[in-house]
């Protein structure tokens, strides 16, 4: 009996331990879903306290984070993102990049919340101005969300951090061509073909760029001349000369090869062989 | 000075055969290895865990030394009497403080040493250059030199439990002088405004040490900071040992 009383009373011990555990982890799935971070308080506050320790206490807070956001069943699980990465992390350590651009991701990814991201990426790039990946970043955001005249403000943002990648100048162009803009993306591509810094790849690529933009302006430009002529005469331009004598273009332009864009009467079409060798 | 050498390396034969400094050393090196589980969490970049983790294990495990073995270095001599000893021999009462404090510095720079190379070792794993990792360490070492002279001032004149609780308390003020400051602009009475203003003279600035942030990040810092940084550590302890070899002296062995 003296023998078994240390097993049985080590036995009882392990039972109680188990079983309180095994109510706490059942506390801990009701609790699920409460706004618990809340009471995360703000990262001047954690600063303070940490005693010099502040970097390392934004990593444990962006480690735990990182398991927070991926737990999928939380109800407020976008509610409090940018306190988050935002006022405490970024607080913490304002030149730790990796928390503004996955804050960012998951309002822009998985919120849809586009704006909420790109304020953390703004501040991100507020703290580290020579980091060029944060608005480079923010502008793929708006891109995927079809808001390309922003994506160029950040391309352009980007661009201009000192030490950033020739290819930002080829996105900036690129995009301001997707937001419809054909005469200014004809420009930024020109200043592509003109950098000092490109290579011959840019340059190539660039003048690629500029040929096919030039077309499709150009044929941009004379077909609003024709429906215009259209609504005024009532009838299609004869020609594409009519439009010079109706003052609706200066004159009338010739395509990258040298030759003058054909106009189909009968369809109102105008073409050019320029565009089919670039298949446009 | 052969005085003063010879009490340093007594006492740090004497702290080296402690095992508690042996367990500090252990529970660093093996945070410092842990970092590099720890670092798999993340997303992103898992080397700045290391490195933050790294440094601040090497920062709170040297406190946690300098308090281990600061808080006692004199008080342990009084109460076995041994003082009385060393005393008697042609060893002056400042040499001995400078001594011990020379020692219990042999004693952090051994720690700071090891758990340093260890970092260094975990980052070039990881297979990025730890070079810039080098001035942020050689200041935690500045800011245990100061803080252990704290220990070795309280030391001089009370139990290592006080010692101990003036020691950790120098540390949290020294890292929290920058609120009187802040405090100063918002209390309203002349001597309120003072007596904020003296504390954040007076007390040790040990943000001004702290350059874990910018070594961490690769920032480079200001030409002529860390010189003058460590002038500012190392004369602030200087300081603080003149004070307690000035207290040491005005004691009574009875």
């Amino acid at each position: 009996m003296r023998r078994l009383a240390p097993i049985l009373a080590l036995l009882f011990a392990c039972t109680c331990t188990w079983g309180a555990r095994a109510g706490l982890v059942r506390m801990d799935s009701a609790r699920k879903g409460e706004k618990e971070l809340l009471y995360l308080p703000n990262g001047k506050y954690l600063k303070a306290i940490s005693l010099g320790h502040a970097p390392l206490v934004a990593d444990l807070i962006y480690l735990w984070a990182i398991q927070y956001y991926s737990d999928y069943e939380r109800a407020d699980r976008y509610r409090y993102v940018e306190h988050v990465f935002g006022d405490v992390v970024a607080e913490l350590d304002p030149r730790y990049l990796d928390p503004y651009w996955l804050g960012a991701l998951i309002l822009t990814v998985e919120a849809h919340e586009l704006d909420r991201g790109l304020k953390l990426l703004d501040e991100g790039f507020a703290n580290n101005p020579q980091q060029w990946i944060l608005p480079y970043l923010a502008g793929w955001e708006c891109d995927h969300a079809g808001q390309y005249e922003r994506a160029v403000g950040y391309f352009e943002r980007a661009a201009a951090v000192p030490g950033a990648p020739a290819a930002l100048l080829r996105l900036e162009a690129g995009m301001t061509a997707r937001s419809g803009d054909l005469r200014g993306a004809l420009k930024r591509w020109q200043a592509v073909l003109d950098n000092p810094r490109g290579d011959e790849e840019a340059r190539a690529i660039a003048q690629r760029q500029i040929r096919g933009l030039t077309v499709q302006a150009d044929l941009a430009q004379l077909t609003a001349a024709i429906e215009a002529f259209a609504r005024r005469e009532g009838h299609r331009p004869r020609s594409l000369h009519d439009l010079v004598s109706a003052g609706l273009v200066p004159e009338l332009p010739l395509d990258p090869d040298g030759n003058p864009y054909a106009y189909d009467p009968a369809t109102g079409e105008v073409s050019s062989p320029a565009s089919r060798v670039l298949g446009s | 000075m052969r005085a003063v050498v010879a009490i340093a390396l007594n006492t740090f034969r004497e702290a080296i055969r402690d095992r508690i400094l042996y367990l500090i050393l252990a529970f660093a090196i093996g945070l410092i290895a842990l970092a590099r589980f720890v670092s798999l969490l993340t997303v992103g970049s898992e080397v700045k865990i290391i490195k933050d983790l790294g440094l601040s294990a090497i920062s709170i495990f040297g406190l946690l030394a300098t308090t281990f073995v600061g808080v006692s270095l004199l008080f342990k001599e009084i109460e076995r009497r041994t003082v009385l000893t060393m005393l008697a021999q042609p060893v002056r009462r400042w040499q001995f403080v400078a001594g011990k404090y020379a020692g219990l510095l042999l004693v952090l720079g051994s720690l700071v040493s090891v758990t340093g190379l260890a970092l260094l070792a975990a980052v070039a794993l990881k297979g990025e250059s730890p070079v810039s990792l080098v001035p942020a360490i050689l200041m935690i070492m500045v800011e245990l030199a100061l803080i252990a002279a704290f220990a070795v001032l309280f030391s001089a004149f009370t139990n290592p439990i006080l010692a101990a609780v003036g020691t950790v308390a120098t540390y949290v003020a020294g890292h929290l002088s920058w609120s009187f400051d802040l405090l100063e602009k918002r209390v309203d009475s002349a001597s309120g405004k003072l007596l904020c203003r003296a504390l954040h003279v007076v007390l040790p600035n040990l943000d001004r040490l702290d350059v874990k942030a910018a070594a961490v990040h690769g920032v480079p810092l200001a030409p002529g900071y860390l010189p003058l940084a460590t002038a500012y550590g190392l004369g602030y302890a200087s300081v603080v040992v003149v004070l307690a070899c000035v207290v040491f002296e005005r004691r009574e062995f009875v």
